[in-house]
């Protein structure tokens, strides 16, 4: 009798044990899951080959920044994750969206990413709050005093709550960065990217833009982040991904990336910018 | 002197032709307006079709006598069995060919706007009419508001050739009274003066707007 009863206790813990896996592994494989996925995408303008058999899988929560030298296809990629170029070939999977397919609502998942631009493209002839409050309350139908709640939120989070009535070419470069970053959170997104957000900036501005970003990526943002400032991938980059002539010569993590390049490229670039 | 008491008599023939002066322009400029934004997006739109159709619409009429363009409303259309009055005549001859006028200027304005702001307003999931509408047409409208100006009073100007399908305006009463009392110089000057009634208040009302419009750019 005692005997049946351990057996049957462990056999208890076993199946215990077997449907709690069951029941936690797709929560860890839905943990980790790609939100975009690039499967050998080339991308052609004309005759030029910008993208070469681009193969890339970003996760949730990820932070991935991608450099290389003027022209290397680094801000092409990043513009085809909410298509504003589109592939001319290979598979691109965003947020369960597939952009390789003709029929997508690319709307819908533009929706859901953020992006920074070099030159900020703030609206010029609305203010910091309607520039902000536009696409939620035209897009996606927010109520405009939720709107303007929200935006007044990331505007105080991006430091410049007092600037809501001033207009774009009232502020300064940084400033109006960071409505441009507030402008991206409000809506929302899932993913944000950033295209060289700091490179159009006088020097002693840059950091008060990285420190919104950094501040992002504590948060759990999934970002996507074209840049120069090596500070900033050392800092908080999950992967470096480092481009040259349309393809991807080489990703690690930070320590991987600045101690011990594998790539001659690499090397070769790292030492004229370091 | 006398002659230009003879005139004044008759004044209210000269109103009653700047009345319907007054109510060609604005009916013609509203048309012209809707022409001008359609035509324009036609013409910036990334389709071979509607660009083709947007500029051939512009060339035709831009590159036609106004007067021929108004016969064909008038004469033309009669012998193909539409009959038309001569105000609707004339509010449509010159609604479409101030339109092609006002399609180049809110084009010119269109194509001003740097393709960052589209990128911006795209990636935001902004439709294409949603970007144009919300953003693109507001800043191209204050590039566009100085020379949209000029064509507003070139059109009002240009409704004086509407006199000639008898359209009862301004320049028909001047033409009728200078007919009547053999009075030219003085006729014709009255006139231009009640013209300059309605272009001058036309030209500070476009002043005040690109003022308005011009919030937002220091």
């Amino acid at each position: 009798m005692k005997l049946i009863s351990i057996n049957q206790s462990i056999q208890c813990r076993l199946w215990l044990f077997f449907v709690g896996f069951c029941l936690t592994a797709p929560m860890m494989e839905r943990e980790v899951r790609a939100v975009i996925k690039f499967c050998n995408v080339n991308k052609y303008f004309g005759q030029h080959h910008v993208l070469r058999d681009i193969n890339l899988e970003i996760k949730e929560g990820e932070v991935v920044v991608v450099i290389g030298p003027s022209g290397s296809g680094k801000s092409t990629m990043l513009r085809c994750i909410n298509q504003l170029e589109k592939i001319s070939s290979g598979g691109l999977v965003v947020d369960g969206f597939h952009l390789d397919e003709p029929k997508v609502n690319i709307n819908l998942l533009r929706q859901e990413i953020g992006m920074v631009f070099q030159h900020f493209n703030l609206y010029p002839h609305k203010t910091v709050l309607e520039n902000i409050t536009l696409a939620p309350v035209k897009v996606k139908k927010m109520d405009p005093a939720e709107g303007e709640k929200i935006a007044r939120f990331y505007l105080q989070k991006v430091g410049i709550a007092e600037k809501a009535d001033a207009y774009p070419s009232q502020l300064s470069g940084g400033q109006q960065q960071r409505v441009a970053i507030a402008r991206g959170l409000t809506m929302k997104p899932k993913i944000m990217l950033f295209d060289e957000p700091t490179s159009a900036l006088d020097p002693e501005m840059v950091n008060e833009v990285l420190d919104v970003m950094k501040s992002l990526v504590k948060e759990g943002m999934t970002m996507v982040v074209v840049t120069h400032e090596m500070g900033f991938a050392r800092e908080v980059a999950d992967r470096v991904i480092f481009m040259d002539e349309g393809r991807i010569i080489e990703e690690g993590t930070p320590e991987h990336f600045f101690k011990e390049p594998k790539e001659e490229r690499t090397r070769l670039f790292l030492s004229k910018i370091l | 002197m006398t002659n230009w008491l003879d005139v004044w008599q008759r004044s209210d023939q000269f109103f009653s032709g700047l009345a319907i002066t007054l109510e060609i322009s604005l009916l013609a400029l509203v048309m012209a307006l809707a022409i001008g934004v359609v035509v324009a997006i036609l013409q910036v739109a990334d389709n071979p079709v509607t660009q083709f159709i947007g500029k051939w619409y512009v060339e035709f009429l831009q590159n036609t006598p106004l007067v021929i363009q108004v016969f064909f409303f008038y004469q033309g259309l009669p012998s193909l069995g539409v009959s038309l009055s001569e105000f609707t005549c004339g509010t449509l001859g010159l609604g479409i060919y101030t339109g092609a006028y006002i399609a180049e200027v809110f084009r010119a304005g269109i194509q001003s706007i740097t393709k960052g702001q589209w990128e911006a307003a795209r990636s935001q999931g902004f439709s294409y009419l949603q970007t144009m509408r919300h953003i693109i047409l507001p800043q191209a409208l204050h590039v566009a508001l100085p020379p949209l100006g000029n064509q507003i009073v070139n059109l009002v100007k240009n409704s004086a050739i509407l006199s000639t399908i008898a359209v009862a305006d301004l320049m028909y009463k001047a033409n009728l009274v200078s007919a009547e009392t053999f009075i030219v110089f003085e006729v014709y000057i009255f006139a231009a003066l009640l013209y300059l009634t309605l272009t001058i208040p036309l030209s500070a009302l476009v002043e005040y707007l690109e003022h308005l419009v011009a919030r937002g750019y220091h």
